[in-house]
């Protein structure tokens, strides 16, 4: 495995990425590296890194108008992957050299026939992640998961051996623990790091390969611990749950409205990173089990519960944990607009955080910066319950 | 909503036999609930989840929920419910069918029991719930949903297929017997829920019967190629109900000999649609506006009739191999090939079965032109559209059009938006064809 080379680290380094995104995954392959860019957080990054590939998760932009992509796409489907689509079309990705995407809904399914067709990336491979947790559900995963594994293999002209694959998985888990340690920060009242500099580490380290992204962890988790300064203490202590938020224009806002953000479950943040994968004698058992099972999102079919309450408690329990262990006080759910999995739960998740005495605000966004004056206001009028 | 309900939305009709279509709709919700008062299980279900066969030899009586939020559209009966769903938090972007569905469910629950006047007597309360993982997300997560209106067990399964770019021999067992093993799942599921018990032999009949009566419908669309076309689209949409929702059972096969005879003598005579057919379009894909179906009728007072649909349309025959003697996996079997039919030829051009279809279709069936449906709330059908159709362009030389409203909200619809949309369309396939 490479060497890491950052030049800057720190939040310093964290916020030099993250004004130039995409620079230090574009100078990786000018050096030879090859860069895979991927969707969501079900493809196991550890076959990349095994495969020494480096990892680059797709993101939108809010701030740059979609011009090209309504002559592809439906205006009325999810606005991140348009966006994300409209940078590819307007040649950004182009320094990726292939493409993963994983079956987590409808509309990242429909956008792998769609991206391949028009951009055709050198690699290209769509890994099917069911929807059920049934027994025959993991061995079906872990199937697909070994034809991915020949694919990427194929691609990378070298093969992975379980023991490559087994140090990735302990090089991730590092990975996943130096997270929850950044993660920490949130716990204490007030928090010692505001969530726009936590979101910010994350959103940059999904586009570097592990080793950088551990040392620019090990970085910042040092820096926060010297310094003085940091968040006051404010009455609401608010957890973000929702999908992608690739930016910190929100979060931001929530942090400007009188909230400490203590905890989030996004997918950009700690959901790709919260639980480790087991080490396996087979690894892909570990890795399989992991992405399927331990990763909770809307996406994925919770077996209905005995009760109605069990039932909420399965599909919604983490969160509840998370708002217990740091502390929370409100929810605020951010939801991307036509983004059918989360809609169709914000009632229940509503009424479950409702039965928890935790209030809500339910956010159905356009993913657009010219969006964040109206999320603004409804923001400040949640958060006057706790002036 | 009572003035309303007097609108006419459905097509005028061409065949004789789909005029029976109507009494096996209004049956189903009859049926439901006649079987739920005998004792017989009921289950909420989904179209195109292939477990129809299952559910027909284990006498589960299903109800189609996704058809009743279309014939709550069709007659013009589904604001309520709507608005309902709406009122209690979910969002006005969620599937239109969806959301009647769900407003259907929560005002059941609010008045404690079917709504007043639903449309055709409103859907039993089923004793069980099927959601699949196919070809959309609401279709599992609806009837999850549901939990917080009503406590029914429910069952959700996967239908898996690859890509287009797939090595088929590489995956091919393993999504099988993973088809298999959800399939198993649900029998297990049904088992442990009723008193039936699954019989191999019974399914084995009723497979029998739902692939004859797949093979004869997908014959009849063989007689559509005629010039002039002996049936259109709007017949189509009623066509398609026994297949779709009554498949297994003898009724269904008979009603498809009954449709094959009278299509064939109408092409065989040459009655067409209209005495004067001057172009022949293509319902490219989308589903159908179920609220306003005689708009099929407006394009045919211009000449226009739609001889084929990419709608309703799921399965060409296949044949799995003769080795295979459980159902289970004849049916794993079945589904996999159904769903990647044409992947070959995909391959080759244009990347994608569904344009495959289309390419084949114009062709076959001597097509002027492409519409399709875009509704804004069933993102299912409709993401892709403008895609296929660009990618038509990069095969055929043929005009297209999208005609956008939704499946069930006809709040912001406008008639005379799309009949002028639908004037200028028509021109300029004339002007390509001549
Ligand atoms: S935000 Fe929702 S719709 Fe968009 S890609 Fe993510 S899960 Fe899919
Ligand atoms: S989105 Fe479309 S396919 Fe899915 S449940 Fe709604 S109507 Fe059916």
């Amino acid at each position: 495995m490479t060497k890491t080379g950052l030049k800057t680290l720190g939040l310093a380094g964290v916020e030099e990425l993250y004004q130039n995104k995409g620079q230090r995954a574009k100078e990786l392959a000018q050096e030879g590296r090859k860069v895979i860019g991927y969707f969501c957080c079900y493809v196991p990054l550890e076959l990349f890194t095994a495969l020494d590939i480096v990892p680059y998760r797709i993101h939108g932009g809010t701030t740059e108008p979609i011009t090209e992509a309504d002559a592809y796409l439906e205006t009325i489907m999810c606005p991140f992957i348009r966006s994300a689509f409209d940078l590819a079309l307007k040649n950004r990705y182009d320094f990726l050299d292939g493409l993963v995407i994983p079956h987590t809904c409808d509309t990242v399914e429909r956008l792998y026939d769609i991206w391949t067709y028009y951009r055709e990336p050198v690699y290209s491979h769509f890994i099917n992640v069911p929807h059920m947790l049934h027994a025959s559900s993991f061995e079906f995963f872990k199937k697909e998961l070994e034809t991915y594994r020949k694919s990427l293999e194929d691609f990378a002209g070298k093969k992975v051996s379980d023991e490559a694959l087994t140090e990735a998985v302990k090089l991730h888990n590092e990975n996943r623990a130096l997270v929850r340690e950044l993660y920490s920060f949130g716990k204490p009242d007030p928090p010692l790091a505001f969530r726009s500099e936590i979101l910010k580490t994350m959103i940059v380290g999904l586009g570097l390969p592990v080793e950088d992204f551990n040392d620019l962890l090990r970085s910042v988790i040092q820096e926060i611990k010297d310094r003085n300064e940091g968040p006051e203490k404010k009455a609401a202590r608010v957890l973000i749950y929702g999908s992608v938020v690739d930016e910190v224009g929100f979060v931001q806002l929530v942090e400007e409205s009188g909230a400490n953000v203590v905890m989030d479950d996004l997918s950009t943040g700690s959901r790709a990173f919260w639980e480790d994968v087991e080490v396996t004698p087979d690894p892909l058992d570990g890795i399989s089990n992991r992405y399927l099972d331990k990763i909770h999102c809307p996406r994925t079919y919770r077996p209905q519960g005995e009760t109605p309450e069990q039932d909420l408690e399965n599909r919604f329990g983490h969160i509840y944990r998370f708002v217990k262990d740091f502390n929370a006080n409100a929810v605020v759910l951010y939801v991307i607009r036509f983004c059918d999995t989360y809609e169709l739960d914000a009632p229940d998740f509503i009424d479950y955080m409702d039965s928890k005495d935790v209030p809500v605000l339910y956010l159905e966004d356009e993913y657009s910066a010219t969006t964040l004056g109206q999320l603004k206001t409804r923001v400040q009028a949640f958060l006057e319950m706790f002036d | 909503m009572a003035d309303k309900k007097t609108e006419k939305t459905t097509a005028t009709k061409t065949t004789q036999t789909v005029r029976k279509v109507r009494a096996i709709v209004r049956d189903l919700y009859q049926n439901a609930r006649e079987a739920k008062e005998k004792g017989q299980p009921t289950a909420y279900t989904m179209t195109a989840c292939q477990y129809d066969d299952i559910l027909a030899a284990m006498d589960i009586v299903p109800v189609w929920t996704e058809n009743y939020a279309g014939l709550s559209a069709a007659k013009r009966d589904a604001e309520r419910f709507i608005v309902k769903a709406e009122a209690d938090g979910y969002s006005n972007v969620i599937c239109g069918y969806v959301r009647v569905g769900i407003g259907f469910d929560a005002l059941r629950k609010e008045v404690g029991g079917i709504p007043e006047n639903s449309p055709d007597g409103g859907m039993v309360m089923p004793d069980m719930m099927l959601g699949c993982g196919a070809a959309c997300d609401p279709r599992f997560k609806w009837y999850q949903a549901l939990g917080r209106y009503m406590q029914v067990p429910t069952f959700s399964f996967d239908v898996v297929w690859p890509r287009v770019d797939t090595d088929l021999d590489e995956v091919r067992d393993y999504y099988v017997k993973y088809q298999m093993e959800q399939y198993r799942g649900l029998v297990e599921f049904i088992e442990a829920h009723t008193e039936k018990k699954f019989d191999p032999e019974r399914l084995w009949e009723v497979i029998r019967i739902s692939d004859a009566t797949w093979y004869k419908w997908w014959e009849i669309d063989q007689l559509r190629k005629a010039v002039p076309s002996p049936m259109p689209t709007e017949d189509h949409y009623n066509a398609m109900v026994p297949a779709f929702y009554c498949s297994g059972t003898q009724m269904a096969l008979d009603f498809y000999n009954d449709l094959y005879e009278e299509v064939k003598e109408r092409a065989d005579s040459k009655v067409g649609v209209i005495p004067d057919e001057k172009y022949r379009l293509l319902f490219g894909g989308g589903l159908p506006p179920w609220h306003t179906m005689w708009i099929f009728n407006y394009f045919e007072s211009l000449g226009a009739v739609f001889v084929m649909e990419n709608a309703y349309r799921l399965f060409d025959p296949v044949e799995v191999p003769s080795h295979i003697k459980d159902p289970l996996e004849y049916m794993a079997y079945r589904s996999f090939l159904r769903w990647t039919l044409r992947y070959d030829k995909a391959a080759e051009r244009s990347k994608s079965a569904t344009v495959e279809r289309l390419l084949e279709y114009i062709d076959d069936y001597k097509i002027d032109g492409v519409v399709t449906h875009a509704t804004k709330s069933c993102r299912a059908t409709t993401v892709g559209q403008i895609d296929w159709l660009r990618r038509l362009n990069d095969y055929a030389s043929i005009p297209t059009m999208q005609l956008i409203s939704d499946i069930v909200d006809v709040r912001d619809y406008s008639e005379a938006q799309w009949k002028a949309q639908i004037e200028a369309f028509v021109e300029v396939v004339g002007a390509h064809k001549n």
